[in-house]
């Protein structure tokens, strides 16, 4: 179904974890080491990058930062819980999603899918183009470019920001924006959206630190505006 | 004054502290009330050698002083009182007429005051003043005056006035060497009033002199406490501050007396006491690391087990009956052992204080519906639920949901339907808002021998309980949890049956973050 | 164990009570107790005080009568003039008779009669008597000088049944009147033909 590049150092996860997966469908690839993921990318074209954290030699976090120098490709972390530093490094080097190490395969497809589904549906019965100051907002082409300047945005950015802009100026909580963006339970992790905001915010605000169009709401989440 | 060195090391928890600052405080209390105390004590000894010795000084100072006084009263007066009878002269015999006229001139020129003089001759009494006979003068005076012929004074206290008496016999010249007792006799009788006055004023002095006296001791007396008090406090201070945790506390020893030793020895005792006490943290920090690095290490094989139990499950169909039981098996056990061992890992990062708080502020009763619907209790009918709205609260939602999971799962388990989960806040005894979720069940209830124990680790109500689903740490961890929110969590019984939960957590006024 | 370590209280405050007495006891009866102004004892302070009292050894003479308390009390009183009286019994050695001095200008034997007339009015008032019978013969009297300075008077009267103190009446008017210092031995001679003797010895010890 999907194509998944799995880069994870030890080889019996990865057996293990390509198993699973190829079982509910997916085509995987698996790459011991993160140069050799990083070689696989190009041949492979993988939908999807499943990414270890530790990893030997070059580290998950900095297999994430070459990967978002040029691409928009979803990544999701593999991560131990406690290894809490690294998530939070992890998710702002640019990842879409974690999971927290042992899964089961069911919660990794589960996971994939709702990164990859968020890709999809993006217009429903909207104008296609939405213009919000400087911003201008591709529902149905799925772009976002400021002053005529198209921008990279990755998944989970993207995503984030077409449901923001989506009700422009209502309030969502952390845990709704988890819930309707990242597919999570209401129990997932804050610092997730937080870091999501914090990169959407480097690239479509002027001055990060007096954000115009992703406003934060003290005590109760975030808005999109009012402009 | 007492040297705690202390190295980067930072205090360990919140738990010594407390424990070291409860009991200190009265025992401080106390320290300042006691009335017989060691100062009290050695400033009462000086103070006491002091005042005795001043005391004596003055005492004998005073009496010395009050003699020379009087004395000097005395002699002035019965000298004076000489004189003035010997410019007199007489008829012989006395005539009565005219007699009170010389005793009034004779009062006049009293010296150092007036006084009364009483004239005694033959049988004619006469005086200056009302009374013709004194009643102050005694017999024994009269008798040293008329039969020994000696001039004489005595000192009566009449009515709690003293009197100074003079009793003074007369002779005349017969020739230029003979004399011859005219039979007059002269008293005179004064009040030592202003002699009263001036020996109380002594005695004034003498206390003045005194009090100063008792003053100066106190400062040898100061410092003499001081020097004994200030090693006994350090010692104190010192053995209060080992108590609360900080072993490393030792006393500076000074000079080679008996504190000295007593230092001594107790810097001694302090190292061994560390020392004992180090190796026991530093074992209980190897078992801990232990059980964390154990646990570590079985996560990666179990992340593989765990991605293919799944292709076990499906295919276990496909085998023959024995091998497809042992699969499912070993695939059941799996899951269980990656419960177990995340419980485990949980629990070391309690352990090593590692715990991070990621707070959100949510909406309480939603977060609880959406835990009990994440585990498909939201329809079960065995739970019942009294979830208020727009109770919000700054909360870790990850550890939150594992706190309701816990206390919900537990309850099923153990206890008996229907679970109930009741949400509300509460004023506290110190007046903070808490949020309190009691979740109770309607089984047999906790035994009184297990409740103590209802939060340790593996602990077992049932010692011939078999196996339970769950880890043996879920209450463990779920106390761990809400301590972390700076809550309590006790366990009791329902007077109707049945064990009850109930989670108090304060409701922070502050916003939520970012 | 409890009520064991209240009672060494109790007994510790029992102590310190007692220690707090003493202090007190020590330090203030020295202090209190000894002050003030007590009794004494009869003190001597010198000999009696000499008085003037007026007396002229040239115009008067002293006699001595029995005060209230049993002693002797003088008395000086100013010789009468009595015309021719006095001369005729001056003997011919009355120098010699008192060589201490000049005699007065009383003769004794007038002296002694003075003394056996009774005290006067104002020694009465002083409450002065006398001890010695009233005598009327004045006559009768008579003094002699011997060479050693004795005294020897003749009385008219009954020397034996004389008690103590008209002995010393007379003995001390005489002696008193034929010396300035009272010394001398003088022997009376009554009627009965008795004879006594003695000496005044009132003068004080201090100046005598």
């Amino acid at each position: 179904m999907s194509r998944v590049l799995l880069v994870e150092d030890d080889p019996f996860v990865r057996e293990g974890v390509q198993l699973g997966l190829r079982r509910r469908g997916h085509d995987v690839r698996a790459a011991g080491t993160g140069e050799d993921g990083l070689a696989a990318l190009a041949e492979f074209r993988p939908d999807l990058l499943l990414l270890d954290l530790m990893l030997p030699g070059m580290t998950g976090v900095q297999v994430c930062r070459r990967i978002r120098e040029h691409s928009q490709l979803p990544i999701i972390m593999l991560t131990a819980r406690g290894d809490d530093f690294d998530v939070v490094i992890g998710l702002e080097a640019g990842a879409d999603d974690y999971i927290v190490k042992p899964a089961r395969p069911e919660v990794i497809d589960a996971r994939i899918r709702a990164v990859l589904r968020r890709m999809d549906d993006g217009a429903t019965g909207r104008p296609a183009i939405e213009v919000y100051g400087d911003l201008t907002i591709d529902r149905v082409g799925l772009t976002v470019s400021k002053a005529g300047r198209p921008l990279t945005l990755a998944p989970s950015e993207l995503r984030l920001l077409l449901h923001l802009s989506a009700a422009p100026e209502q309030v969502f909580s952390r845990q709704q924006l988890l819930e309707n963006v990242w597919e999570h339970t209401f129990h997932a992790d804050g610092r997730l959206v937080d870091a999501c905001v914090a990169r959407l915010r480097g690239k479509i605000e002027d001055e990060v630190g007096h954000p115009r169009y992703v406003q934060t709401l003290r005590g109760f989440g975030y808005r999109f505006g009012p402009l | 004054m007492i040297t705690v060195p202390r190295p980067g090391r930072p205090r360990d928890g919140g738990n010594e502290g407390a424990d070291g600052a409860g009991p200190a405080a009265p025992t401080r209390r106390r320290s300042r009330v006691r009335a017989f105390g060691l100062r009290t004590r050695m400033l009462a000894a000086f103070l006491l050698v002091a005042a005795v010795s001043a005391g004596t000084t003055s005492a004998l100072t005073y009496r010395e002083a009050r003699n020379a006084l009087l004395k000097t009263a005395q002699d002035m007066a019965v000298s004076t009182f000489r004189d003035q009878v010997e410019r007199t002269g007489w008829r012989l015999p006395v005539e009565e007429e005219g007699i009170e006229e010389i005793l009034r001139d004779l009062a006049r020129t009293g010296k150092p005051r007036p006084w009364v003089v009483f004239a005694e001759y033959g049988s004619i009494r006469a005086s200056s003043g009302e009374n013709p006979v004194s009643s102050v003068i005694t017999p024994e005076l009269r008798r040293a005056a008329t039969a020994d012929r000696y001039g004489s004074f005595e000192r009566v206290v009449k009515d709690g006035v003293p009197y100074l008496t003079i009793g003074m016999p007369t002779v005349f010249k017969t020739g230029p060497d003979s004399t011859l007792p005219t039979g007059l006799v002269l008293y005179a009788v004064m009040r030592m009033t202003d002699e009263q006055i001036n020996v109380d004023a002594l005695l004034i002095a003498a206390r003045n002199g005194a009090l100063p006296g008792l003053a100066v001791a106190l400062v040898p007396a100061l410092l003499a406490a001081r020097s004994v008090l200030r090693p006994v406090r350090e010692l104190r201070r010192a053995a209060r501050s080992m108590g609360s945790g900080r072993l490393d506390t030792r006393i500076p020893v000074r000079g080679r007396d008996e504190l000295a030793d007593l230092a001594d020895t107790f810097n001694e005792s302090a190292g061994q006491l560390e020392r004992s006490v180090g190796e026991l943290r530093d074992a209980e920090a190897r078992a801990r690391r232990f059980a964390s690095d154990v646990s570590h290490e079985l996560r990666t094989p179990l992340a593989g087990m765990l991605a293919v139990t799944e292709v076990l499950d499906e295919d276990a169909d496909r085998l023959d009956a024995d091998t497809a039981q042992a699969v499912r098996l070993v695939s059941a056990e799996t899951g269980k052992l990656a419960v177990l061992v995340e419980d485990l890992m949980e629990i070391s990062r309690f352990d090593a204080r590692a715990a991070e708080l990621n707070s959100d502020e949510i909406d309480v009763a939603e977060a609880i519906r959406k835990t009990l619907q994440a585990r498909h209790w939201a329809d079960d009918d065995r739970i019942r639920t009294e979830l208020p709205p727009d109770i919000r609260a700054r909360l870790d939602p990850r550890r939150f949901d594992v706190v309701i999971a816990n206390l919900v799962g537990n309850a099923l388990r153990h206890g008996g339907a229907p679970v109930t989960v009741l949400l509300r806040t509460e004023a506290s005894s110190s007046g903070t808002l808490v949020l309190v979720v009691e979740v109770a069940d309607r089984g047999p209830g906790i035994p009184a021998a297990a409740l103590p124990h209802i939060f340790d680790r593996f602990y077992k109500a049932d010692a011939a309980r078999t196996r339970s689903p769950g880890s043996g740490l879920g209450l463990a961890i779920t106390l761990e949890n809400v301590n972390l929110h700076d809550g309590t969590i006790r366990a009791g019984n329902l007077p109707g049956g049945g064990a009850v939960f109930t989670v108090e957590i304060p409701l922070r006024a502050e916003e939520a973050g970012r | 164990m409890r009520r064991g370590g209240r009672r060494g209280v109790a007994r510790r405050r029992t102590r310190w009570r007692g220690l707090a007495t003493a202090v007190v006891a020590a330090v203030g009866g020295p202090l209190v107790g000894g002050c003030g102004i007590q009794d004494s004892d009869v003190i001597e302070a010198g000999g009696p005080a000499t008085v003037e009292a007026f007396l002229n050894r040239d115009a008067d003479m002293l006699l001595f009568f029995r005060s209230p308390d049993g002693g002797l009390s003088p008395v000086v009183r100013e010789v009468r003039p009595s015309a021719g009286f006095g001369d005729e019994y001056i003997e011919p050695g009355a120098v010699a008779r008192d060589p201490s001095g000049p005699a007065g200008p009383a003769p004794t034997e007038k002296v002694v009669l003075a003394l056996l007339s009774g005290p006067g009015e104002a020694d009465r008032a002083a409450g002065l008597t006398t001890a010695l019978p009233a005598v009327r013969e004045k006559e009768a009297v008579q003094v002699e000088v011997a060479s050693d300075g004795g005294i020897t008077a003749r009385l008219p009267l009954a020397v034996q049944d004389l008690d103590a103190t008209a002995v010393r009446q007379l003995t001390c008017t005489i002696a008193y009147n034929q010396a300035k210092d009272g010394r001398g031995v003088v022997t009376l001679r009554g009627q009965d033909g008795a004879q006594r003797s003695g000496s005044c010895g009132l003068a004080p010890g201090a100046s005598g």
